[in-house]
């Protein structure tokens, strides 16, 4: 499974999404499902899923499902496949 | 005077707070927008804005009773409000009703005293309001603002919504004190929050449990924020090694306990104190008094509500409890009157700030098969005889979105047969010991 398959379906998980669920324009705040705490929950799968650690200021600016694709590339998460 | 003379409030993103005269122009001017119309309660839409806060002190200078309710009411919510309570009008929702507002005939005024209502929170299908006379919420500001010693120099940011009685005390307790708040509709997870806190030179900050973890989670350091002396909590119990942590990060931390019954705020434990009394939730505040009655917390004070109201009717009453509130929860208190809960005698679930009963949450339940729901901290589980993961999460995205509260506040889970007491109840004590 690529790296953005593995992220969409970790974003189904921690948002509560249905598992046929697009989630690539979603955005913090935009559904409900998005919430303050969703984000934190999305945050820690994410660092699960990818043996990552995220700082404060991208917990902060990863406002979307794109902003968080950004940031795995800059783990060097998914590089491989550009 | 309410507001105090220097009081302020900030837009987030202002160059300078709005006080004094210009202040009291502006409230001024708000009341007299409420002119003319019908007898009856304002329905608010609260925002943490200029707009929604010219309202409530609107209506507050008017002497006309406001209920300040969430903005975001799903339309079945707030139009069931409507025709239970009768309003003058409906200001501000992001959901408006269809048409004007249900006819007020043979219905009788507001009482006098009647000042504020607010809803009491994650309650299911219709939510009561309760009654707070004009002098429980001035009581109730002032004896925060004596108990957390705020004065002219403090300000502090929105961190709560403000139909939401902590955050609502927040600003009251800082308008009655002449301390500024800074109005922002960002939460903590928004870098615009955080500026604000800079820029304006935020003195406090006050967060629920959940936010606490949350900020945990931010690598929080207090270090970057110089001016922010003091943090405060309450909204349920925290946990000890957050206390721990953040009271070692503040210069001033403060565990408080209270109730939208009793306006906002019952007990504050003194920052001082909170190293020889570990997980007590303080003293009364100022004008105060706590009892033990059969086990039970019992308040005495002048912030206690008039009473609960269910319909239009139920607004003119007067003062139905005398100052007495019998809180629901289970206590003591040691020697010196500090107050230490020990667990609920009804049966209400705190999640994520938010009151919830949990039979009313076992009756949404009704025809999903056996099911149980007891309380934690923060979240509440919900025990179900039903293997099936997929229905499991299904439970908690319904739980969810009736509810209006994060699916992770509910923890659904699987057991074979739900524990039974003799006499055939379901044995709760059992359920919670496996939790």
């Amino acid at each position: 499974m690529s790296h953005l398959d593995r992220l969409r379906a970790v974003f189904r998980v921690a948002l509560n999404l249905p598992p046929d669920a697009g989630v690539d324009d979603l955005e913090y705040r935009a559904i409900p499902q998005w919430d303050s705490l969703a984000h934190m929950a999305l945050i820690a799968a994410m660092e699960d899923e990818f043996s990552i650690m995220i700082d404060t200021d991208e917990m902060i600016d990863m406002s979307s499902f794109a902003k968080a694709a950004e940031l795995l590339e800059k783990h060097g998460i998914g590089a491989a496949a550009v | 005077m309410f507001p105090h003379p220097q009081a302020r409030l900030i837009p987030s993103g202002a160059e300078k707070g709005i006080g004094g005269d210009e202040l009291a122009h502006y409230i001024k001017r708000a009341a007299e927008n409420l002119d003319g119309l019908r007898p009856g309660p304002l329905f608010c839409a609260m925002r943490n804005t200029l707009a929604s806060v010219f309202c409530y002190l609107g209506a507050w200078h008017a002497g006309r009773p406001v209920a300040l309710l969430d903005p975001d009411l799903p339309p079945a919510a707030l139009a069931d409000l409507a025709e239970r309570f009768r309003p003058a009008a409906l200001l501000g929702f992001t959901h408006p009703l269809d048409g004007p507002p249900p006819p007020r005939t043979d219905v009788p005024d507001p009482h006098p005293d009647l000042g504020l209502l607010l809803a009491t929170s994650g309650s299911t299908g219709s939510p009561k309001l309760v009654r707070l006379s004009r002098q429980a919420v001035l009581s109730n500001a002032a004896a925060i603002a004596t108990a957390l010693s705020l004065g002219p120099e403090e300000i502090a940011p929105t961190s709560l919504p403000l139909h939401y009685s902590y955050g609502l005390s927040v600003l009251n307790s800082h308008l009655v004190a002449g301390g500024a708040v800074v109005l922002t509709e960002a939460g903590l997870l928004e870098r615009s929050f955080w500026a604000d806190l800079r820029t304006y030179a935020c003195t406090s900050l006050a967060a629920v449990p959940y936010q606490y973890s949350m900020l945990r989670r931010l690598r929080f350091d207090r270090s970057q924020y110089p001016s922010l002396t003091t943090l405060t909590q309450a909204g349920g119990r925290l946990a000890p090694e957050l206390v721990e942590e953040f009271a070692a990060q503040a210069e001033r931390f403060y565990v408080m306990y209270g109730q939208t019954e009793a306006t906002a705020r019952i007990a504050v434990l003194p920052p001082d104190r909170l190293a020889d009394r570990p997980g007590s939730v303080g003293v009364a505040i100022p004008g105060g008094r706590l009892e033990i009655e059969d086990g039970e917390v019992v308040y005495y004070g002048p912030n206690v509500m008039m009473g609960y109201a269910e319909r239009a009717e139920d607004l003119a009453r007067g003062d139905d409890l005398g100052g007495r509130l019998r809180t629901g929860d289970l206590g003591r208190l040691d020697a010196e009157g500090f107050l230490h809960i020990t667990g609920r005698l009804k049966r209400i679930a705190k999640v994520f700030g938010t009151r919830v009963n949990l039979d009313d949450v076992e009756r949404l339940l009704r025809g999903s098969g056996p099911i149980a729901v007891t309380a934690g901290d923060d979240r509440m589980t919900i025990w179900t005889e039903t293997a099936d993961q997929p229905t499991r999460a299904r439970l908690a995205r319904r739980l969810a979105a009736e509810l209006r509260l994060h699916w992770s506040g509910f923890d659904v889970r699987h057991i074979e047969h739900l524990p039974l007491l003799p006499t055939g109840k379901i044995d709760y004590r059992r359920l919670e010991s496996l939790t």
